[in-house]
C-alpha cells in the first residue's frame, strides 16, 4: 500500500513523522511535490469549473501523488454547510475517471476528530500498538508545534530586518532541519536554535510597523501556494502579521481540549454576536468574530483571505462592513486567476491606507 | 395589525403557503413582494459583495421593496431540515446579512430552523417566533398545525397533479400538458432539475420551463417526483446527503434519469456553492446512462438570446437522436 496525502501548509512534515516511527513495513508514504503551477493547472482542469481553490488545488496535488505511485489517499471530511463534505466524493470520483483506482481514506474533521484520526492510523499501519501509534503521534505534533512557533517569530521579524529576505531564508532552513529532525530532543533544540537566530537578524530599531491580522478560509489562510505567499509579500512591505490560524493549534484543541469542554473560538463567536448569531459553517462565524478582535486589540488592519465563491466567507464579508469595531478590511479573493503582481499592487495600496490612517490619528492625538 | 413582509424569493417557492397560514391565522396581515423585476435585482446588486449567488441578491432586492410598506420582514435562517443535513451558508446567514446590508430595514423575524438540534429547540424556536403575534401557547399550536397541514397539502398539490409552485400557491389548476400533441411527434421528456427559486423565478429563469413546455415538451420537476423516491435516488448517488435543497435537487436528477427521460437540464446560478459540486454528479451520471444533459449556469448578465439558441440546440439534438434510435 503506498499512501498519499494532499499538501496543505505543513502537514506534510507531521505525516513524514508520523510514518517514520511508526514504520509499517510494505506500506509506503508518498508525499506529493511542493505545489506548483502544474498542480494548479491539473487541478483545475480536472474539476468542476465552480469548485472552490482549495478542491483544485487538493486534487492536483492528488493527482501528483497517484502520478507517484500512491494507491490510497487520505483526505479531509467533514458533514458540512461547506463544499468540503464533498471533496473526497468528487475527487475519488474524477481520479477513477482518469485511471487511478485510488482508495480513499477520510479523517472526519466536523466530528469525532480524535476518533477518526486514530482508527485511520491504525488502519495504514495494519494494527501498529497502541503505545507506538501515541509516540508518533506525539512526535508529529511536537513538529508542527516547533515549525508554527518559528512562523510566529518570522512573521513579527520579517516586518523589521534591515536586510529584507533573511527571515524568510531563514525559516525554508529550518522548515528543512525540523522536518530532518530524528527525536523529540532534536526538534526542541532546533526550535530554540533558529529562534535565537531569527531574533538576532539585524532590525530597524526605530521601526513601529503596522500590524496586521490575517482572518479567513483555512486552507488558503494555510497553504501559502493557495495566497501567493501574501505573508512573505506583506513582510517586505515592512508589515507585521498575525493569524491565529494554525495547523498546531487546530491539532492542539479540535483534537485535545475540545473533548474537555475549551472550545477555542469562545471568545470569538461572543464577539461576533452582534452582528452573526450562529454558526454558518466553514470559519465563516470566526473571521466575522476576529475581525472585533483585531479592532479591539488596536490592529492597524486586517486581510480576509477567502477562496472564490466560498459561502461561509461571503456571508462574512457581507456582514464585516457593517460591524460597529471599525478597521479597514481588505477581502482578497483566491483563485487560478489570480496573479501576483495584481496582488502585490493591492497590497501596497492597502498598506498606504493604513499607514495614512494612523498618520492622521497620532496627528490628531498631538 | 402587525404587516408581515414575506419575500418572494429563495424559500418562498417552498415553504410560501406554510408560512402564509402561520401568520394569518396569529391575525398578522402578510405582504408578499412583488414578482422580480430589474429595478429589484438591482437594488439587491447594489448593497451585496461582488461574488454572492444571484439568488440571495434577489432576496435582499425583495427585501428593500418591501421596507416601506410592512412592520416586519420574515427571513427565516432554514440550517438544517433533517440529521445531518445542513444549507448553504448563505441560508443560514441570511438574516444576518440582510440586517447588515439592508440597515433600514424593518425589524426581521429571523427563527432558526435547525432539526438536527433536535424537537425542543425547534419547537422553542418556533415560539418565539410566535410571540411577537400572540401569547397564547394554545392559538400558537394550532397556527403551527394549520401551517404544517398546508404545507402537506401544498406539496401533495404539486405532486399528485403535476402542477408548478407557482401556479399551486396562487391556486391556479392547468391541465397537466395543455399542449396538443403534434401530427407525427410523441412529446419529448425533459427533466428540468435545478433550486425552486431558480426554476420557478422567471426573471433568473427566462420562463425556461414554458417555453419549453410551448415547444410540446413534457416537463419533469423535481416537486412532481415523490420524496420518498428522490431521497433513495440521492442515496444511490451520493451516499450520506449533506445539503437537503441539492440532494433533493440530484436525487431528482438521478431519479429522471432511471426513469429514463429523453434529456435533463440542470439550472443552477453562477456560485451557488452546493450546485458547483452537485451537478457534476448527475452529469457524471448521465453520461455514463448515455442520456443528453444541458447544464444552464445563470447569472444576472445572462442574455435571453443566448439561454434560447442553447435550449434550441438542444433540443434539436435530443429529437435526432430519438429519430436515429427509432
Amino acid at each position: 500500500m503506498r499512501v498519499g496525502i494532499p499538501n496543505f501548509g505543513n502537514s506534510y512534515i507531521a505525516v513524514k513523522a508520523a510514518a517514520q516511527k511508526l514504520d509499517a513495513g510494505d506500506n509506503e508514504l508518498v508525499i506529493p511535490p511542493p505545489m506548483t503551477r502544474r498542480t494548479l493547472d491539473l487541478g483545475v482542469k480536472y474539476s468542476p469549473v465552480e469548485a472552490c481553490l482549495p478542491y483544485k488545488l487538493t486534487l492536483g496535488s492528488l493527482i501528483e501523488a497517484c502520478e507517484l505511485g500512491a494507491d490510497t489517499l487520505i483526505h479531509a471530511r467533514g458533514t458540512g454547510i461547506c463544499r468540503l463534505g464533498y471533496y473526497a466524493k468528487g475527487q475519488e470520483q474524477m481520479l477513477h475517471d482518469l485511471g487511478y483506482n485510488a482508495h480513499f481514506l477520510t479523517i472526519d474533521i466536523s466530528q469525532h476528530k480524535f476518533r477518526s484520526i486514530m482508527r485511520l492510523i491504525k488502519d495504514v499501519t495494519n494494527g501498529a500498538p497502541w503505545p507506538k501509534i501515541i509516540s508518533a503521534f506525539y512526535f508529529a505534533v511536537g513538529k508542527l508545534f516547533a515549525l508554527d512557533k518559528i512562523e510566529k517569530v518570522v512573521h513579527k521579524v520579517r516586518a523589521l530586518e534591515i536586510d529584507k529576505g533573511t527571515a524568510s531564508q531563514i525559516y525554508q532552513e529550518a522548515i528543512r532541519a525540523i522536518d530532518g529532525a530524528p527525536n523529540q530532543r532534536e526538534v526542541k533544540k532546533l526550535t530554540r536554535h533558529y529562534v535565537d537566530r531569527l531574533s538576532k537578524i539585524p532590525k530597524n530599531p526605530k521601526a513601529s510597523p503596522i500590524k496586521v491580522g490575517i482572518v479567513g478560509e483555512i486552507y488558503v489562510v494555510i497553504e501559502p501556494f493557495s495566497n501567493m505567499d501574501i505573508e512573505v509579500e506583506l513582510g517586505k512591505l515592512g508589515v507585521e502579521v498575525h493569524r491565529t490560524m494554525t495547523i498546531s493549534r487546530w491539532v492542539k484543541y479540535s483534537l485535545f481540549l475540545n473533548y474537555l469542554g475549551i472550545n477555542e473560538w469562545r471568545g470569538v463567536h461572543k464577539l461576533a454576536m452582534p452582528y452573526l448569531d450562529h454558526d454558518v459553517g466553514g470559519d465563516g462565524w470566526e473571521s466575522v468574530g476576529e475581525k472585533v478582535l483585531y479592532s479591539r486589540k488596536g490592529y492597524d488592519g486586517l486581510i480576509h483571505l477567502a477562496p472564490f465563491t466560498c459561502m461561509p466567507e461571503i456571508v462574512a464579508q457581507n456582514i464585516m462592513p457593517s460591524t460597529k469595531e471599525d478597521i479597514p478590511v481588505l477581502a482578497v479573493l483566491c483563485d487560478e486567476q489570480m496573479a501576483k503582481q495584481g496582488l502585490i499592487t493591492r497590497l501596497e495600496a492597502f498598506v498606504d491606507l493604513l499607514e495614512f490612517r494612523r498618520k492622521r490619528r497620532d496627528g490628531k492625538r498631538a | 395589525m402587525i404587516k408581515v413582509g414575506i419575500p418572494r424569493a429563495l424559500l418562498y417557492y417552498q415553504y410560501y403557503p406554510a408560512w402564509e397560514t402561520f401568520f394569518e391565522t396569529l391575525g398578522a396581515e402578510v405582504v408578499v413582494s412583488p414578482p422580480t423585476n430589474k429595478a429589484m435585482l438591482n437594488s439587491g446588486i447594489s448593497r451585496a459583495v461582488a461574488d454572492t449567488c444571484l439568488p440571495v441578491k434577489i432576496l435582499l432586492g425583495h427585501a428593500i421593496s418591501l421596507v416601506d410598506k410592512c412592520t416586519c420582514i420574515f427571513i427565516p435562517a432554514v440550517s438544517s431540515l433533517g440529521e445531518k443535513t445542513y444549507n448553504c451558508s448563505k441560508i443560514i446567514g441570511l438574516p444576518n446579512m440582510a440586517r447588515a446590508l439592508i440597515p433600514e430595514c424593518p425589524a426581521i423575524l429571523d427563527p432558526v430552523i435547525n432539526v438536527e438540534k433536535g424537537r425542543y429547540s425547534l419547537y422553542q424556536n418556533i415560539y418565539k417566533l410566535g410571540r411577537h403575534f400572540t401569547s397564547n401557547p394554545f392559538k400558537l399550536r394550532r397556527a403551527i398545525a394549520k401551517a404544517w397541514k398546508s404545507n402537506l397539502a401544498y406539496r401533495s398539490r404539486m405532486f399528485d397533479e403535476g402542477i408548478m409552485p407557482v401556479q399551486a400557491i396562487e391556486g391556479v389548476f392547468q391541465e397537466r400538458g395543455q399542449s396538443e400533441p403534434g401530427l407525427n411527434s410523441s412529446p419529448l421528456r425533459i427533466a428540468v432539475i435545478g433550486h425552486p427559486y431558480v426554476l420557478y423565478d422567471e426573471y433568473i429563469s427566462h420562463r425556461l420551463i414554458s417555453r419549453l413546455q410551448n415547444r410540446r415538451v413534457e416537463v419533469f420537476t423535481p416537486e412532481m417526483a415523490s420524496q420518498k423516491a428522490i431521497s433513495a435516488a440521492a442515496r444511490r448517488l451520493v451516499g450520506d446527503p449533506h445539503w437537503s435543497f441539492e440532494s433533493d435537487i440530484i436525487g431528482a436528477g438521478e431519479y429522471y434519469l432511471e426513469e429514463e427521460v429523453d434529456g435533463v437540464i440542470s439550472v443552477s446560478v453562477f456560485g451557488c456553492g452546493p450546485d458547483s459540486m452537485m451537478i457534476g454528479f448527475v452529469q457524471h451520471r448521465a453520461k455514463e446512462l448515455e442520456i443528453p444533459f444541458l447544464p444552464l449556469s445563470l447569472d444576472e448578465h445572462s442574455s435571453e438570446g443566448g439561454l434560447l439558441t442553447r435550449l434550441e440546440a438542444f433540443l434539436d439534438m435530443v429529437k435526432r437522436r430519438e429519430r436515429v434510435c427509432v
